[in-house]
């Protein structure tokens, strides 16, 4: 199963992925750099803490993990053969 | 443990597949691991390979024929200095003259799929086993050897050696403790918009072109300029690919909001002329992505210091940070960087010594290599930072010129001269395959002329005119003297190559004197060039491909 989104054509995201990135929120401090560099729009701020809303239309880019100074992302790949996928790179 | 095998090569991008090939073809027992269901289907980016990467890199490559979008033969740059008021400088100094162009390119573009695909059939010809769908989480250590792989399956692959072409993110070398995770002013997020547009449209607008666009802040056209950042367009076979990219910090521990793109894109599309009344009314959007690449690595000292190996592991390609700070272009470093590490493999498993202090060599020879040197060291890119905070344009046309101008044999003269000499002195008859290349590419270019499935069954009739027996016939005749005179010619470029070292200094000071003059011969002469060109064209369209293989290989 692959779902497609009409902000990025071209793209399949394969069902499955999981949570392969998430927060430590005792580590975070709400500076909201991962908001900021993620083209996806993953993340959010709530409760003064960056929470991430869907992973749907993350394309494993890595960014949020990039920008965090205070080690609260956690970032790994999703499972073989799931996530996104395009032929147009 | 489930399995074992001499190598795992981790990653099917454009590096791992040329590490693999070489040690299956060396007879070692290999495995190549790849987290996408299909090969290349997690790779993004604009690209265009330089001509080095083919001419220097792996031969299964070179003397192939992978499937190839379109030639690249010049850039024309943009310096926006006011989009509002159409005040926009032009620097159109790279170019490969006609009638050479555009037979002859610089590079060629490429989507990475179908790319990374082709590499990795040619792999598994090889005997490489492939395993899709399947992300390698860790390393499996013992007594401080890296000895094998934990799959995501939970599945425990113990090998030899372990090849690491994962990418930037570079999170099994973390793992492995080689690295720590890069700066974020060293890396760059590249946004990619893929648009649909018919072949005879790119080829009346575009050609064989490639447009740079440059600005300051203000205009909002490009991402700030200088870390980073960059605005490109692609012309493919019947598409066009448009990026633009920008550093995760820029500087002061800032980091811009990557939403910005967004206005980026609308500002340059809705602006910028050529876009908005020639290429806009003939376009579709096919797709839009993004992904990051390391491209400061190179000038970040303590990044550039983390080790690319330990006992039992090699990294590659972006996972050793070999992009290049100022093409961004990291194909060509991916596979000199694969080709070398599979050569120290292949060395350390016959030696039985897989240690850190035998697997030194890797380190030893890519620091040795000219290229990948030059290309992750460069800081014209870099530099555009202060062009943009001081409104300099004499700066900014400078810093232009010397990155995708012909102000850039101001400095890559000397490390493609070295490479040229040093891959004679190793083997002349390299020469002839470069003069085949480039025929053979444009042949297959514009007949979809590929190994394997992809290859399109539609072929012109072969011509033999009096032209193509006699380009045969000097061919062989080349082939013959390469043979003939190969001791002499060992020698002579051996001797030559330090020498080399003079290239960049020459140009320096001849290259102001000279482009003027040579631009001026070019433009003079295109009423004649232009239709040796089109008969050039006419003459590689309707060859028999066959006179552009190499003949059999004879060993060295």
């Amino acid at each position: 199963m692959a779902r497609t989104s009409e902000e990025f054509p071209g793209v399949e995201w394969v069902q499955g992925a999981g949570n392969f990135i998430t927060i430590d929120k005792d580590k975070c401090d709400a500076c909201a750099r991962c908001v900021k560099v993620c083209l996806g729009g993953c993340y959010e701020i709530a409760d003064k803490k960056a929470r991430i809303k869907s992973l749907a239309e993350c394309m494993e880019c890595a960014a949020c993990w990039f920008v965090c100074t205070r080690g609260a992302v956690d970032f790994s790949w999703p499972p073989g053969g799931k996530g996104y996928r395009s032929s147009w790179g | 443990m489930d399995d074992e095998y001499d190598v795992i090569v981790v990653g099917a991008g454009f590096g791992g597949p040329v590490a693999a090939k070489k040690c299956a073809e060396a007879g070692l027992r290999t495995l190549m691991l790849e987290r996408g269901a299909r090969v290349g289907e997690k790779v993004i980016s604009g690209l265009t390979i330089p001509f080095y990467g083919f001419l220097f890199g792996p031969a299964f490559i070179r003397d192939g024929n992978p499937p190839i979008e379109r030639p690249a033969d010049g850039i024309i740059n943009y310096i926006v200095k006011d989009i509002a008021t159409g005040d926009i400088e032009i620097d159109d100094t790279l170019k490969i003259p006609k009638p050479l162009s555009p037979v002859l390119a610089f590079g060629y573009n490429a989507y990475c799929q179908p790319f990374c695909e082709w590499e990795a059939d040619r792999a598994v010809e090889s005997g490489v086993e492939l395993r899709t769908s399947t992300v390698a989480v860790d390393v499996i250590r013992e007594d401080g050897f890296i000895t094998g792989i934990l799959t995501d399956g939970g599945e425990h692959i113990s090998s030899k050696v372990v090849i690491d072409g994962e990418g930037c993110q570079g999170l099994l070398a973390i793992k492995a403790g080689i690295r720590e995770k890069y700066p974020p002013d060293a890396i760059s997020l590249a946004d990619c918009y893929d648009y649909e547009m018919s072949k005879a449209d790119v080829d009346r607008i575009f050609g064989h072109t490639l447009r740079f666009c440059w600005g300051w802040d203000e205009q909002r056209v490009a991402p700030p300029l200088g870390f980073g950042n960059g605005l490109m367009v692609w012309p493919y076979r019947n598409s066009l690919h448009f990026i633009q990219d920008q550093s995760l910090e820029t500087g002061s521990g800032k980091v811009p909001s990557l939403k910005d793109f967004d206005e980026y894109h609308r500002n340059i599309t809705g602006g910028l002329p050529w876009w908005r009344e020639e290429v806009a009314p003939h376009i579709r959007l096919r797709a839009r992505m993004w992904d990051g690449f390391e491209i400061f690595v190179g000038l970040d000292e303590r990044a550039r210091k983390m080790p690319n190996h330990t006992d039992g592991m090699l990294l590659i390609g972006d996972a050793a940070g070999l992009e290049s700070t100022e093409l961004c272009d990291g194909v060509p470093a991916a596979w000199f960087s694969a080709d070398i590490a599979a050569d120290v493999t292949i060395e350390a498993i016959r030696a039985g010594d897989t240690s850190a202090t035998f697997l030194k060599r890797y380190d030893e020879r890519i620091k040795a290599h000219p290229i990948i040197q030059w290309s992750i060291s460069r800081t014209n890119r870099h530099d555009l930072r202060y062009a943009q905070q001081n409104h300099d344009i004499k700066l900014l046309r400078k810093l232009v010129h010397n990155g995708w101008g012909l102000g850039g044999f101001t400095h890559m003269s000397t490390p493609l001269l070295r490479t040229v000499l040093d891959s004679i002195a190793d083997e002349p008859a390299i020469v002839a395959a470069w003069i085949r290349m480039f025929p053979r590419y444009y042949y297959n270019w514009l007949h979809e002329r590929y190994d394997g499935e992809a290859s399109s069954r539609r072929r012109p009739r072969k011509v033999q005119t009096l032209g193509h027996r006699a380009f045969g016939k000097s061919l062989e005749l080349l082939d013959g003297g390469l043979a003939r005179f190969a001791s002499p010619l060992r020698k002579a470029a051996a001797f030559l190559a330090p020498a080399s070292a003079a290239a960049n200094p020459v140009m320096k000071v001849i290259l102001p004197v000279m482009e003027p003059v040579y631009l001026a011969v070019i433009r003079f002469l295109e009423p004649l060039t232009d239709p040796l060109s089109r008969k050039l064209v006419s003459f590689v369209s309707r060859a028999d491909p066959a006179m552009f293989d190499n003949p059999p290989a004879k060993g060295k």
